[in-house]
């Protein structure tokens, strides 16, 4: 068994819905993040376009996080989810420069201040550090809300069908271009659909096996992967334009031409 | 869009789009590691030429206070400075076998228990030493039982010196570092420092060890200069982002340390002062020496300075530009 994600950016409308999931299951401190949202900016010089980019831990088979931390606090679990023993870390930073993606964060004291730096906790907060305390001066990442997984195979779920057991960025993602699964099972969804949709993972050159999967158009090449037009929302398209809207300069030129 | 609301989305669109610069080991806390570096370079050279010098009995006092300073810059500045920079320093201990098998993949964990063995046999060694060279005891048991730990100090002085070296060529993800070559310079700059240390110390000791050192200086001079030089240019041709960070070190913010740090003072003046010696037949001026002996140790400090700042992340989308 082997949990793995597929990313289908296709479906993505970058609503950051799974990036607020992920802050609210795991209490996150303020200035921390687990997932993120990337842009990718192309511009031919006539038009500017903006593809963004779910990125999290890629919970890599071959983990250059696992090998290089010297305490042994960042480990691998039988079902391929890399995870980090927060009691052991002494936050020497390896991890966070040895990791291709980057997806390791250093929680120092800068990025953790309260979420309304002026005034006292929140209750939000004061529960977040009795149910999922972060601590200071250790390192943080994604861990595929593995906390929800055991629970959930506990009561005989099955992670990435029942709810219950399935990351919560999977379960928020109104577009459904998150789905989540068994890698090592050929007849799950997600391997089906990186079959099908020619999923394929970032840097796939280091050798690190990741276990997050991508399918997109541009970068995948397969015609189907194509966002259909009324997949992005109103709103959506209307807030990019306003912040990713060619230059003067750039649109008198292609006015001319 | 007001100000707060633009630079969290300029932060989220430049976030490993582009190349990314590391900061965690030179911006902040991350200083310490640059200094722990760069003592770990100095106190390393200096030991293993303190050991070269010890085999030779009318260098036996400058041997004894070279390697005790070398000893101190490890014991006292380094690993301190190290374990200052740790998120939780109490938890120091976690890296040691029997508490953690780490050793067997990490670099960082093998550099940890390396660097407090070289520091046992080197304080065995130096206690040795002293005795030898202040003639408490010089039998041939004690000559042989140094020679034995010298033997053993020295080569865990050698793996304390490039293990850092190993530790950020590791780094795939930075491709300016993920080279051989960069433990053979580290450990190499670190001997020709510890060459120029040495010369102030026989300077004190009234030993004359600097025609020696200097002689030394000079080809490892050289030597580094060519390495570095191949460093640079095979960092050159290895990728759009290694390309990058040369580009950075030569030509872009950090040049200023590269070509006066490193070159001028690190390289240039010590190796003029020690030419114009050779051809003049005559030893510099102490004053020159002083001189030329504070230039490579500012050139030991940016050279770490300057590969820390220049390591720079491989952007995280492969196709998006051509890193």
């Amino acid at each position: 068994m082997r949990w793995g994600m597929v990313i289908n950016l296709a479906k993505c409308t970058r609503c950051h819905g799974c990036i607020a999931a992920c802050r609210i299951e795991h209490f996150l401190p303020l200035r921390m993040t687990w997932p993120r949202l990337i842009a990718l900016e192309t511009d031919d010089g006539f038009s500017v376009d903006v593809s963004t980019y779910p990125v999290r831990c890629n919970q890599c088979k071959e983990a250059p996080c696992v090998e290089v931390c010297p305490t042994e606090a960042s480990y691998k679990r039988e079902d391929g989810i890399v995870a980090i023993d927060s009691n052991k870390c002494f936050g020497c930073r390896y991890c966070v420069i040895a990791c291709p993606y980057q997806n390791r964060t250093y929680l120092s004291r800068k990025r953790n201040p309260n979420y309304f730096p002026e005034h006292a906790k929140t209750g939000f907060e004061k529960k977040g550090k009795q149910i999922y305390p972060h601590q200071v001066g250790t390192t943080e990442k994604c861990n595929f809300c593995m906390e929800r997984i055991d629970a959930g195979l506990a009561k005989g779920l099955k992670p990435g069908i029942d709810r219950e057991a399935t990351p919560a960025c999977v379960n928020i993602c109104q577009a459904r271009a998150l789905t989540f699964g068994d890698l090592d099972d050929p007849n799950s969804n997600v391997s089906k659909l990186i079959r099908e949709k020619n999923g394929f993972v970032l840097h796939d050159e280091y050798g690190t096996e990741p276990s997050v999967y991508y399918i997109d158009y541009k970068l995948g090449g397969a015609p189907s992967n194509k966002a259909p037009i009324e997949a992005q929302t109103g709103s959506h398209i209307q807030h990019l334009s306003s912040v990713y809207a060619p230059s003067k300069e750039k649109l008198a030129k292609k006015n001319a031409d | 869009m007001n100000a707060r609301t633009a630079r969290q989305w300029m932060v989220t669109h430049e976030w490993m789009i582009k190349p990314m610069a590391q900061t965690e080991w030179i911006s902040g806390k991350g200083l310490l590691v640059w200094w722990a570096e760069v003592f770990s370079a100095l106190g390393t050279g200096l030991y293993l030429v303190s050991i070269f010098f010890a085999l030779r009995e009318e260098f036996a006092v400058t041997a004894f206070w070279a390697g005790i300073l070398g000893w101190i810059g490890i014991a006292i500045f380094k690993l301190p400075l190290h374990a200052f920079y740790l998120g939780k320093w109490y938890r120091f201990w976690r890296a040691f076998p029997p508490f953690s098998k780490a050793w067997r993949t990490s670099w960082f964990a093998r550099g940890i228990v390396m660097t407090m063995i070289f520091l046992v046999f080197g304080a065995i060694q130096l206690i040795l030493q002293g005795l030898i060279a202040y003639d408490v005891a010089d039998s041939s048991g004690v000559w042989a039982a140094n020679y034995v730990f010298m033997v053993l100090a020295g080569i865990f002085g050698v793996m304390t010196a490039v293990y850092c070296g190993f530790a950020m060529s590791y780094c795939k993800s930075v491709p300016f570092w993920n080279t051989g070559l960069l433990p053979i310079v580290f450990l190499l700059m670190g001997v020709a420092d510890g060459l120029a240390l040495i010369m102030g110390v026989g300077m004190v000791t009234g030993e004359d060890v600097i025609p020696t050192a200097e002689s030394a200086t000079r080809i490892l001079l050289i030597v580094n200069a060519l390495l570095i030089i191949m460093y640079l240019v095979n960092a050159n041709y290895q990728s759009a982002t290694a390309e990058l960070s040369v580009k950075e070190l030569v030509r872009g913010r950090v040049a200023w340390v590269f070509w006066l740090g490193i070159v001028l003072l690190g390289i240039i003046v010590p190796l003029v002062v020690s030419v114009v010696s050779y051809f003049t037949g005559e030893e510099a001026s102490t004053g020159l020496l002083v001189f030329a002996i504070i230039c490579h140790t500012i050139g030991a400090f940016s050279l770490k300075y300057g590969v820390l700042k220049v390591g720079i992340y491989r952007p995280i989308l492969p196709k998006g530009r051509a890193y």
